[in-house]
């Protein structure tokens, strides 16, 4: 089992320039649910489950996301992104516990 | 089961030293109804129907809840002048309906989204569309959940 934070990011293996392509990634994250007492009252504490997704490229930032416990365990996202330049693309998971996962990918030219 | 329970008890335990902000259950989603959802978000905007222009992809049977794989595809050019601002999931009857935000940027070049959702149960599921000019607009579909994926 990868421990939290392993985040896995694929793109095509050919990219042509001004091509939208697709990205998909995915982060090993137990995306905790609310618990609750006895009597069905939520349980006050610290959750721990990723809160907001941003994705780089060549640092400039091109999607932000907020997301929630609705999101599936060991969260999955696909974006497209426009492959205008080569460079880095980056997607940055954070979550409540302070935690800062990233990802990246090489966008080369073929 | 039995786990969570024993989670409670200690949570009751700790609850009287805990300090405020030491949780976050204010920090997530409200509990609410689905129209409250759309209230807080969207206030008395109108939202169209857009359904001719959205995409929604997603399976009308569920076995699992835990994750529901959904693709959202907007028909939108993502030029400067005209592109999606952001993307809302809103499930209907999750506790806290209201699931994720995308901001999208021009830059992207197309408007497409894909993740994986939980479910509760049988729901509608609805994909609410911003587009830089302000206009709302929305599709949905409903999603038969057989083994539901959230306790929260």
């Amino acid at each position: 089992m990868p421990e939290i934070g392993t985040v896995r990011i694929r793109i095509p293996s050919r990219i042509r320039r001004g091509d939208v392509v697709r990205v998909r990634c995915l982060v090993i994250h137990p995306m905790e649910i609310v618990q609750r007492d006895k009597a069905g009252k939520p349980i006050e504490k610290n959750y721990h489950f990723i809160n907001k997704v941003i994705m780089t490229y060549n640092a400039r930032e091109v999607l932000q996301a907020e997301t929630t416990q609705s999101m599936s365990e060991n969260p999955f996202f696909s974006f497209a992104f426009k492959a205008t330049e080569a460079g880095m693309l980056k997607i940055t998971f954070l979550d409540t516990h302070g935690g800062k996962y990233e990802g990246t990918a090489e966008i080369k030219f073929s | 089961m039995r786990a969570l329970g024993c989670l409670g008890v200690s949570a009751v335990l700790g609850a009287p030293g805990t300090a405020l902000g030491q949780g976050n259950l204010g920090a997530l989603q409200p509990e609410e109804k689905v129209d409250a959802t759309l209230q807080r978000l969207f206030g008395s905007r109108p939202i169209k129907d857009g359904s001719g222009m959205i995409r929604l992809d997603m399976p009308l049977i569920a076995e699992n809840g835990a994750v529901v794989p959904i693709t959202i595809e907007v028909q939108s050019p993502m030029t400067p002048a005209n592109y999606v601002r952001s993307v809302y999931i809103i499930s209907d009857k999750n506790r806290r309906p209201m699931n994720a935000k995308f901001s999208l940027s021009p830059e992207i070049g197309a408007a497409v989204i894909g993740t994986n959702l939980r479910l509760g149960e049988t729901t509608d599921v609805r994909a609410v569309v911003e587009l830089n000019d302000g206009t709302l607009l929305m599709a949905k579909q409903e999603v038969k959940v057989t083994v539901g994926g959230c306790g929260g």
